[in-house]
This record gives structure tokens, C-alpha cells and sequence, in this order.
């Protein structure tokens, strides 16, 4: 079985230029299954925080807290 | 109202955009500086062996010439954007199209041309025979104000961007290959005793086609980048 | 004819509904693009016998041609979708435009790196000027320019509109790039994969490589909705149901 599983990975002496092409091949697209993930965390972030901003900002026209409390 | 036939406005236009070019004169003889230095490069990289030159020459000056031509490319529009009489351009009653068409003209005119003058001269430096240079001429003829309509459509495409310079080469590769190939083959088979119409007459085609739709899609695109 | 479909259409290029749409569909098609990937790498790497020529070294073909495809099928979608959005200004139809840029690039950066994996061998070089290579080089090329300019702009949906133009550009010069440089040299070994005549490789290699194409097809569709998604998001950052959707991710 081993033999077998060992010949599989040497792809008849080619493993150097097979291995390589698919390990590109999911690299790349695991890449751009990540890239908007990380977009749309960023994003949000941000979108929370000009709420926040703006959220304060609204309290402090009602005259309640002039400015967002110190952290 | 009544306003300016198309003729007279796009002569005036074309005189404007000549009288500009001439008071910058500076500006006319850098890509011609560029062209000559790279040329004189070329034998010092590759050393004075007349055969290999003269095989790579026609190609060498040809390359030299279009990278001469994007250098100046970038500011085709530039001074129109920042002082408003681009969209001065737009707004004014006369098709946008033809008048950008005079401009492209006036370009091509400023800053390829003279390189065609010179053209002779970069490649005599590398020992083109002579035999070829009027293919070489006839081929930069047609393929430089091919570039500069191309070109055109991409500056125009960049109008509103904040910064163009190296996007506008990669932008411009692609649409410079073909132009490139043909050029070149033409050049190649010349020199080779072959003959080197088919080629010629592709880049004319190419060249008659741009003539009447790069304009139109160069005022399109600077709609398109200008709109706000 | 059924009126409702220009109609669902309709519905559907409004940014929320889209979202939520893209929402339901990404599960689905991300599931099906694992499941007959994994099928197809089994018949690709395990199933299939070594060429007789070739030997284990052609089983690169099994995402080489699929990359291929896709970065070819995705420019034809993104120049769709620009054409769209800009005779009908769908903003919708600039988001997908855009976000599928990336995406065959991807696709195309994969075509060029296994080919020339392949062709290291195959050839003896990993790179020759004949036309199929060539005109995929300009493919990256285009990608690049369009989401290079789509970035340059301040305004996100000015940059997408010139962007947009360029794709169409791109689309009547990639013809124009693959004849001349067939005109100019050609080296390359002739097309072997047939879809609408007799194909010339053996049925054992031909269902990995078309079950392979289909699974890139729906990854395609599952990373294209995730990318319109979260551009939706970025687009209408003022809207109430985007602020909803924060405000919800938040207390979590």
C-alpha cells in the first residue's frame, strides 16, 4: 500500500512538475476565496465605527453628552 | 445662435494646440533625446558586431520610436485637464469627436513626427541597410499615428484618475502587440528580400479603421472619466 | 412569454435583494464546486492512466484546461456586464463586471504558471512566443489594466464605468492579439479537446477534465457572489440595510 502511495506521489518521475502546477492552482484560488472575507471584516469594521461616530455625535446635539465619554 | 461651422474650429483647434507645442519646444525634442540615447545603448550592450545589428535594427528602432511615443503619451491631454479647456472642448457646440480628433493630430504631429525625421539617422547608427528604409519609414508612417489614436482612447480613459504613468503602459501593451507584429514583419521581411505588403497593408487597414473610431471612442471614454 | 422575468430581473439588481440572493446561492455553488473537485482530482490524479506518450506529466491538463476556459469564459462575462452597465448604467452590472476582474486573473495566472510547469517539460522551455500562449500573457494583461484603472479613480463608480469601457476594448483586441501572433509564429500543439466534435483523448481522462470545468465554473459562481457581496457592502456603506446587516454581525 505504501509502495503504491509512494509511486502515486512520484507521478512517474514527474512529481516536480505535477505537485507544483495543482499546489499553484489551490493556492491561488484559496487566495481569492480569502481576499473578500477579509474585505468584508475590514468594511464592516469601519462602518461600525462611523455609527458609532455618528451615534455620539447625534447625543452631543441633544445637549446629553457633549462629547463621547474618555475610553 | 449660431456658432462656428466644424472646419474652421477644427483648423483653429489644431492652430491652438501647434502654437502651444511650439512655445514648449523643450517638450518636442525630449522623446527625440530618448530615442537617440536608447539607440546609442544598443551597440554598447551588444557590442559593435555589424551583422547582429544590423539583424536586430529594424526592431530596435521601431521599439525605440513607440517607447519615445508613450513617454510623451501621458501628457497628451494633461495641460487641457488642468487648465478647464478640456471640458470647455466638451461643452462647446461642435461634436467632440472630430475636435478630439484634431488634437490627436496635433500630438501625433509634435512628438512623432519628429521622430521619423530622425528615424534614419537611429538606424543607420545600427547599420540598417539601406535597401530597408523605406520600408521602415512607410511602416512607422502608418504604425506611430496608430499608436497615437490608441493611445488616445486611454489617456482619455485615465482623464479623471489620480495617477496614470505606468497604468497607461500596461493598459497600452495589449493594444501595441499587434501593431508591433505587423510593423516588424514588415521590417523583417524586407530585409530579407521577401515581400512586405501583406503586413503594410494590414497596419493600413488597422490605421484607416482607428482614423474613423478612435475618436468617437475617445470621446466616449473621456465622457465616461470626466463625468461627475 | 412570462412577464415575470424582466421583472424578477429587475427586482434582482436591487442591491439588498442581490445580496441576499448572492447570499442563499454562495452555499450552494461553493459546495458543489468542492464536491466535483474533489471527484475530478480523483480521476485526474488517480483514476486516469498515464499517457502513452506523455506519461504521469500530462495530468497538469486536467486544471491547466480548465483555468484556460475560465479565464476566457470570465473576460466574455465581465464584458458582458460592462456592456451593461454602461449603455443601462446598472450599478450592479459594474459591481459584477469589477469584482470578476480579479477572479480571472486568478484563473489566467493559473493558466500561464501550470502551462508553462507543462511546457517545461513538454517543449524543453517554459516559455515560447506561439499565438495561445501569447494572446493568455495579453489576457493578464487586460485583467490588470481593468482593475488597475477601476483602482486609480477616487470615485469608485467613475473608475468602474472606464474600467468597464476598457473590458470592451480588451474584448475586440484579444481576436486581433491571437491572430497576429499566429500570423507571426506558430509552434504550439493543435487543440485536443473537441466539445462539439469527435474529441481525441480517451473517455478515462475526458470526464475528469470536464467534471474539473464544471466545478471551476461553480467556484466561480460562489467566490463571484462573496466578491459582489462584500462590494455591496463597500458601495452602499450609507444605506439603512447595510448599517442593519452591521449592526447585526456586531452582537454576534
Amino acid at each position: 500500500m505504501s509502495g503504491s502511495f509512494e509511486s502515486f506521489l512520484a507521478m512517474g518521475g514527474y512529481a516536480a512538475y505535477v505537485w507544483p502546477s495543482y499546489a499553484v492552482f489551490l493556492l491561488v484560488l484559496l487566495a481569492d476565496w480569502l481576499a473578500p472575507a477579509f474585505r468584508r471584516r475590514r468594511i464592516l469594521r469601519e462602518l461600525r465605527g462611523r455609527m458609532a461616530r455618528q451615534s455620539a455625535r447625534e447625543r452631543g446635539k441633544d445637549g446629553a453628552a457633549p462629547f463621547p465619554p474618555a475610553p | 445662435m449660431n456658432h462656428a461651422p466644424l472646419a474652421p474650429a477644427c483648423a483653429a483647434l489644431l492652430r491652438r494646440d501647434l502654437t502651444l507645442a511650439w512655445r514648449q519646444r523643450g517638450d518636442i525634442a525630449l522623446p527625440v533625446l530618448y530615442a537617440l540615447i536608447v539607440s546609442t545603448l544598443f551597440p554598447f550592450a551588444l557590442g559593435p558586431d555589424l551583422a547582429l545589428l544590423q539583424r536586430i535594427a529594424g526592431g530596435a528602432v521601431l521599439v525605440t520610436v513607440l517607447l519615445a511615443m508613450l513617454l510623451a503619451l501621458d501628457a497628451m491631454f494633461r495641460s487641457d485637464i488642468e487648465d478647464g479647456s478640456l471640458e470647455q472642448l466638451m461643452l462647446s457646440p461642435q461634436p467632440l469627436a472630430p475636435m478630439l480628433g484634431m488634437k490627436i493630430l496635433a500630438h501625433w504631429l509634435t512628438t512623432a513626427l519628429p521622430l521619423i525625421v530622425i528615424a534614419p539617422l537611429l538606424a543607420s547608427l545600427l547599420h540598417l541597410p539601406v535597401a530597408v528604409m523605406p520600408v521602415l519609414l512607410l511602416a512607422l508612417l502608418l504604425a506611430t499615428p496608430l499608436i497615437s489614436l490608441l493611445g488616445a482612447v486611454l489617456v482619455a480613459l485615465t482623464a479623471g484618475s489620480r495617477r496614470s504613468g505606468m497604468l497607461l503602459a500596461l493598459m497600452l501593451l495589449p493594444l501595441c502587440v499587434p501593431v508591433v507584429i505587423f510593423a516588424a514583419g514588415a521590417l523583417a521581411a524586407a530585409q530579407q528580400g521577401l515581400p512586405w505588403i501583406a503586413p503594410i497593408a494590414w497596419l493600413g487597414a488597422a490605421l484607416a479603421l482607428a482614423v474613423v473610431l478612435a475618436p468617437l471612442a475617445c470621446a466616449a471614454a473621456l465622457r465616461i472619466a470626466l463625468d461627475s | 412569454m412570462a412577464k415575470w422575468i424582466p421583472l424578477w430581473l429587475h427586482k434582482l439588481s436591487s442591491p439588498p435583494t442581490f445580496y441576499a440572493f448572492a447570499g442563499k446561492v454562495r452555499p450552494w455553488a461553493i459546495a458543489l464546486a468542492l464536491i466535483l473537485g474533489v471527484i475530478a482530482l480523483y480521476g485526474a490524479l488517480v483514476l486516469a492512466p498515464p499517457d502513452y506518450q506523455q506519461g504521469d506529466d500530462y495530468r497538469i491538463i486536467f486544471i491547466h484546461v480548465p483555468s484556460a476556459w475560465m479565464s476566457l469564459f470570465i473576460y466574455a462575462v465581465m464584458g458582458v456586464s460592462a456592456f451593461i452597465a454602461l449603455v443601462w448604467r446598472i450599478k450592479l452590472a459594474e459591481v459584477v463586471a469589477m469584482e470578476s476582474a480579479p477572479i480571472g486573473a486568478a484563473f489566467t495566472f493559473i493558466t500561464l504558471v501550470t502551462g508553462s510547469l507543462w511546457g517545461e517539460r513538454m517543449w524543453g522551455t517554459w516559455w515560447t512566443w506561439d499565438a495561445r500562449l501569447t494572446s493568455e500573457l495579453v489576457l493578464l494583461f487586460l485583467y490588470l489594466g481593468v482593475i488597475g484603472l477601476y483602482h486609480s479613480f477616487e470615485d469608485r463608480r467613475q473608475g468602474a464605468r472606464a474600467a468597464a469601457f476598457l473590458a470592451i476594448i480588451g474584448i475586440i483586441n484579444v481576436p486581433i492579439v491571437h491572430f497576429s501572433v499566429q500570423w507571426w509564429n506558430t509552434l504550439h500543439q493543435g487543440s485536443t479537446v473537441n466539445l462539439f466534435g469527435k474529441s481525441h483523448i480517451a473517455t478515462d481522462m475526458l470526464w475528469p477534465l470536464l467534471t474539473m470545468m464544471v466545478a471551476t465554473k461553480a467556484y466561480y459562481v460562489a467566490s463571484l457572489c462573496g466578491r459582489v457581496r462584500t462590494d455591496l457592502l463597500a458601495l452602499e456603506g450609507g444605506k439603512d440595510w447595510v448599517r442593519k446587516i452591521a449592526a447585526a454581525e456586531k452582537s454576534r
